[in-house]
């Protein structure tokens, strides 16, 4: 082993000390540093965003494939979550969906779900969504009834079905029978039927407007309405409507429902105040002038209002009355 | 060797102008990619003398170099000159440790470090130890002499000092451009590195580059420097001796050097009269030639004879067998080589940019920058070699948390 030689080596330009404050720095020179530092300072942010990306990437490749095979190998759909704006309920989702039973989420075939649910014609959307572990949930919006009416099955089979605003004709499930008797029946139409479904009414909008009109407006006429024709529709653009008391009234589509609700009003009003006479028809699709036209039948006694009302002619088997203005 | 390119600067903070330069360095190959220069200012015979005025003009040409090579400068090397450099040689010799008397390389650390150790006076700091070629029982070693037989082993260093104030001047102006000098080198150094070839060196060769404000020489002797030295006249003396004679402004005295001086008197008719401007303005007026010519080669003479006189005993022709190779600003001056050849004895001519630079670099007055470049790797590789050698991992790892 040698022995280590020791010298005393003269200072080298090198022991000058090199660090300078950042005021001896020219302006240049601290741009320069400021940029070092920025550098420095985005070197570090994309090192940790990438160690932090990574390590999601690790724990995403780690539990991923787990839960993905998890979810494949699910369960049997344990819940069923429907959530609707209308009556159905869940057995009748049961029912209408028909899962096979200890199928899991991920083999259902969504797309086919959600055509079953819409073969039934009172509903108009159908959102269908897997919810893991073991849930699916079904978001409904449905139809609802304007009028009834009554089909004919092939087998001579006669069933009340019910008729959306749209004109879809389908078999009511989960109204309340005190609500759907108060429909007004539908008549005049030509029901098709198309595979197991008939086809939807066309015209029906007019008809809807004027029955939720009259609903809404005068809701003691609505009552009294027991049929409603769309036979001269196309043809006169006009509707029939037949009240319980057999009289006919006649709404004119093309004239504004409010109006010739309110003549119908005043008419009614008027009529009641001679109950010897019969109402058979009022037509109040004619303009400005309602004829209005009595039967022979007698009369039932109405109890007088109390008001004023214009001279009802016996004699003549039509009056016309100066139609009202509207309010 | 990692391929990642290194862009170092070479800084030479000169009297009269201040060149910067941007070379890539791949680690194989140096590209020249950038280069700036500014008017020096601040700066008297290679010192600095007002500091923020040298800032000024030494950012200003980095900057100008930076955006001429369109990238940013990571280190710097830094050409050092002026009237404070000084220096000595000092050799040691050891006997060779091994019972079969092979050199091993601890025999080779030892008289090195002996050689080195030689203490200087307060306020002073090594700048270079350039060692000379090694001797085996008095037989000179070109290269290492590692695994020779010998009984005595003997090397000398050619020690380069400076004053240490001095020094951190010059790195207080880089610094202030928040960039760190790496290497710090002799301008006769580095302009000599680029003005001879390997062979003149072998065979002895005396550079001088003939700066604005000093004048520096490196003689070479058996393939290494011999002796450096830096004398403190240079091109901006023959200004003033004109301004003086003449009666002139230092600008006119300039231009009269620029056009008409010469090294050595040519002009024999003492009636031959210049125009100071030639545009026959008012001012205008005429000057002997044959004085103007006088006087710069009265002056280069006594600078050519200067460096030969500090050279001393140590020049001879017959060790110079290269002759002299003058360059610098100032040797642009006609008739130079023809002075120089006379004062040493010896074939003299003027140093050749070599071909491969480009040509808005190839003046005699950009030499020490290209130089310093070139001799500013070598001497940075050699270095970070031996200090890894030398150093090993852990200690690379003391130092990189001791840096931090």
């Amino acid at each position: 082993m040698t022995s280590r030689h020791t010298t005393n080596p003269a200072r080298s330009w090198r022991d000058i000390p090199q660090q300078m404050s950042p005021r001896a720095l020219s302006s240049e020179g601290r741009r320069r540093a400021s940029l070092r530092v920025l550098k420095t300072a985005g070197i570090l942010v994309v090192v940790g965003a990438l160690a932090w990306g990574g390590y999601q990437v690790a724990g995403t490749l780690r539990e991923g494939p787990k839960q993905q095979t998890g979810a494949m190998q699910s369960a049997p759909v344990k819940d069923l979550v429907l959530v609707t704006d209308g009556v159905l309920n869940q057995a009748w989702l049961s029912q209408a969906l028909a899962l096979p039973k200890n199928t899991s989420l991920m083999a259902l075939d969504l797309f086919q779900l959600r055509n079953r649910v819409l073969a039934s014609g009172q509903v108009r959307s159908a959102t269908l969504t897997r919810s893991f572990p073991a849930t699916l949930a079904v978001n409904l919006s449905e139809r609802m009834p304007v009028a009834r009416l009554s089909a004919q099955d092939r087998d001579g089979t006669v069933r009340t079905m019910l008729v959306a605003r749209d004109g879809v004709v389908y078999d009511g499930v989960g109204y309340d029978p005190a609500m759907t008797t108060t429909l007004p029946w539908l008549a005049g139409v030509k029901l098709t039927r198309v595979g197991g479904t008939f086809q939807p009414i066309a015209g029906m909008e007019p008809v809807a407007e004027l029955l939720a009109k009259t609903k809404l407006e005068a809701e003691h006429l609505y009552g009294n309405w027991k049929v409603v024709s769309l036979a001269r529709l196309e043809s006169d653009a006009v509707i029939e409507v037949t009240t319980r008391d057999s009289a006919k009234i006649i709404f004119g589509v093309n004239e504004d429902f409010f109006r010739q609700l309110a003549n119908l009003d005043a008419i009614l009003d008027a009529a009641a105040a001679h109950p010897e006479k019969t109402l058979r028809e009022i037509n109040l699709a004619v303009g400005s002038q309602v004829p209005v036209a009595f039967s022979d039948a007698p009369a039932v006694a109405v109890p007088a209002t109390g008001r004023a009302s214009p001279p009802v002619s016996t004699a003549a088997p039509r009056l016309i009355l100066p139609s009202i203005s509207k309010p | 060797m990692s391929s990642r390119s290194t862009f170092i600067g070479a800084v030479e903070i000169g009297t009269s102008k201040i060149t910067a330069l941007v070379g890539e360095y791949t680690g194989r190959e140096l590209a020249i990619i950038g280069h700036g220069e500014c008017s020096s200012r601040g700066v008297i015979k290679g010192a600095v003398v007002d500091y923020k005025a040298a800032c000024e003009c030494t950012h200003s040409a980095l900057e100008q170099a930076e955006r001429d090579g369109g990238e940013r400068i990571e280190m710097v090397f830094l050409a050092q000159t002026g009237a404070h450099l000084e220096g000595f040689y000092n050799e040691a010799a050891v006997n060779v440790k091994a019972a079969d008397n092979m050199i091993e390389a601890a025999d080779i650390r030892t008289v090195s470090d002996l050689a080195k150790s030689k203490e200087l006076p307060a306020g002073r700091m090594v700048v270079h130890n350039i060692r000379r070629p090694f001797r085996v029982d008095g037989r000179l070693v070109p290269g290492t002499p590692e695994s020779l037989v010998g009984q005595r082993l003997e090397v000398g260093y050619w020690t380069v000092h400076g004053q240490e104030q001095r020094l951190a001047d010059n790195i207080h102006v880089i610094r202030g451009f928040n960039l760190e000098v790496r290497e710090l080198v002799l301008a006769s150094l580095a302009s000599g590195h680029m003005v001879t070839t390997a062979e003149d060196r072998q065979h002895g060769v005396l550079a001088i580059d003939l700066g604005a404000g000093t004048t520096d020489y490196v003689l070479y002797r058996d393939g290494c420097a011999y002796m450096t030295g830096v004398v403190p006249v240079g091109g901006s003396h023959l200004t003033n001796d004109l301004s003086i004679g003449l009666r002139l402004t230092e600008g006119q005295a300039e231009k009269l050097k620029l056009r008409f001086g010469r090294a050595s008197v040519q002009v024999r008719d003492k009636a031959e009269k210049v125009w100071l401007d030639g545009n026959f303005a008012i001012g205008d007026r005429q000057f002997p030639r044959q004085a103007i010519e006088q006087i710069t080669a009265a002056r280069t003479w006594e600078l050519l004879e200067v460096v030969k006189k500090k050279l001393g005993n140590t020049f001879t022709p017959e060790s110079c067998a290269a002759g002299v190779v003058l360059t610098g600003g100032t040797a642009k001056l006609p008739g130079i080589a023809e002075a120089a050849a006379k004062v040493f004895g010896v074939p003299a001519h003027l140093g050749e940019t070599p071909s491969w630079v480009a040509e808005n670099l190839r003046d005699p007055g950009n030499h020490t920058a290209l130089g310093l470049l070139y001799y500013g790797v070598n001497a940075h590789s050699e270095r970070m070699a031996t200090e890894r050698r030398r150093g090993g991992l852990l200690n690379n790892f003391k130092k990189l948390f001791a840096s931090a």
